[in-house]
């Protein structure tokens, strides 16, 4: 509730924290080595094994590196409908 | 025996040289004695800002070359006791001095100084690693911008590979008025991103435009905000417990809070 009045009273985001998340985003990539090319195959490869078991919302995934105190992480959000295995009833 | 520091940045233009010059003279000031060595081969300015630059006779290249006596070479500081400077060769290049002749350099200066402040160039290249190689610890300058930030996470990762742990982040240029509306970046957010001891803030100043073109160190200037600062990053170099304020943005509660604080 005090979050979304404050939302309403800063609409326009500060400049301090574009540049902060600018930040954050650029140390992730010059850390990893990773930049949005390589993130943008790892999104399309994975999105194709995890398909062979779920049936996915695939123009919803999402997939990004994040950066904690001392470490990366890597984020993702992977919307499933279903799934496509099938559970073999053991004998 | 005393330590060595480098004073670096990755970024050029974000006052390495200009806290040198302020941290050696507030240490000397304090009782210290120091040597601050520029090690921009090629580019040297450190003793223009000391203002010693007609003093200058000998200088690191001489020494390692065998041409003078290290204790020669040495400017002594006009105005304090026990401050020195080893002025970086013009005519050479960064290339010229080998990490190992600078690593025995720095240890011939501790055995008869308190402090080694090292100067080094902007980059990360050999001129950097002469200036590190030597060094105990670090202390990093930036200035609160997205570039001069990001290349001093680059200088930290640096750093740590030559097994330099000890480091002190040193926040230059800070705009508190700017902080306070939210359009600069304060120390918590610099801090939040590099995640490294901050030992001081220093203000955007324009004293520091002035006491340059005299070549006499803020720190002998009382008027200077940016001299006060690097005076308590000289005693909290020594071990004292100065505070450092916090500048945030201003809340919904206006900026009355902000002005119980004054500068770190």
């Amino acid at each position: 509730m005090f979050r979304r009045l404050m939302q309403l009273l800063n609409r326009e985001q500060k400049s301090k924290d574009t540049a902060k998340s600018r930040l954050q985003l650029i140390l992730v990539q010059d850390r990893t080595g990773i930049d949005e090319e390589i993130m943008g195959s790892l999104q399309a490869e994975l999105t194709e094994v995890l398909s062979k078991y779920f049936i996915l919302e695939r123009e919803q995934v999402e997939m990004e590196l994040e950066r904690e105190q001392d470490s990366i992480a890597l984020v993702a959000n992977i919307p499933v409908l279903g799934t496509k295995v099938r559970h073999p009833i053991q004998a | 025996m005393g330590k060595a520091i480098v004073v670096t940045s990755g970024k050029g233009g974000v006052g390495k040289s200009t806290s040198t010059a302020n941290i050696g003279t507030a240490l000397a000031v304090l009782g210290k004695k120091v040597v601050v060595v520029d090690a921009d081969v090629g580019l040297r300015n450190l003793d223009v800002i000391m203002g010693l630059e007609s003093r200058v006779v000998y200088n690191s290249m001489d020494v390692l070359e065998g041409n003078c006596e290290l204790e020669k070479a040495l400017v002594k500081d006009r105005r304090t006791k026990e401050l020195y400077l080893l002025a970086a060769s013009q005519k050479n290049n960064k290339s010229d001095i080998q990490p190992e002749q600078m690593k025995k350099l720095c240890l011939e200066l501790k055995e008869t100084h308190d402090y080694v402040l090292v100067d080094s160039p902007a980059g990360i290249e050999q001129g950097f690693q002469n200036a590190a190689v030597g060094a105990d610890e670090a202390l990093i300058v930036t200035t609160p911008e997205v570039a001069a930030v990001r290349d001093a996470d680059r200088i930290i990762g640096l750093l740590q590979n030559m097994a330099i742990t000890d480091l002190h982040l040193i926040i230059n240029q800070l705009s508190p008025e700017m902080v306070k509306t939210g359009d600069m970046m304060g120390p918590t957010d610099v801090i939040d991103i590099l995640s490294i001891n901050l030992i001081g803030v220093v203000p955007k100043d324009k004293e520091i435009v002035i006491s340059t073109n005299r070549g006499l160190p803020s720190t002998y200037n009382h008027k200077s905000d940016a001299g006060h600062a690097y005076k308590r990053i000289a005693q909290r170099l020594e071990g004292e417990e100065v505070p450092i304020p916090e500048f945030k943005s201003a809340g919904l509660f206006g900026t009355w809070f902000d002005k119980l604080f004054t500068w770190g």
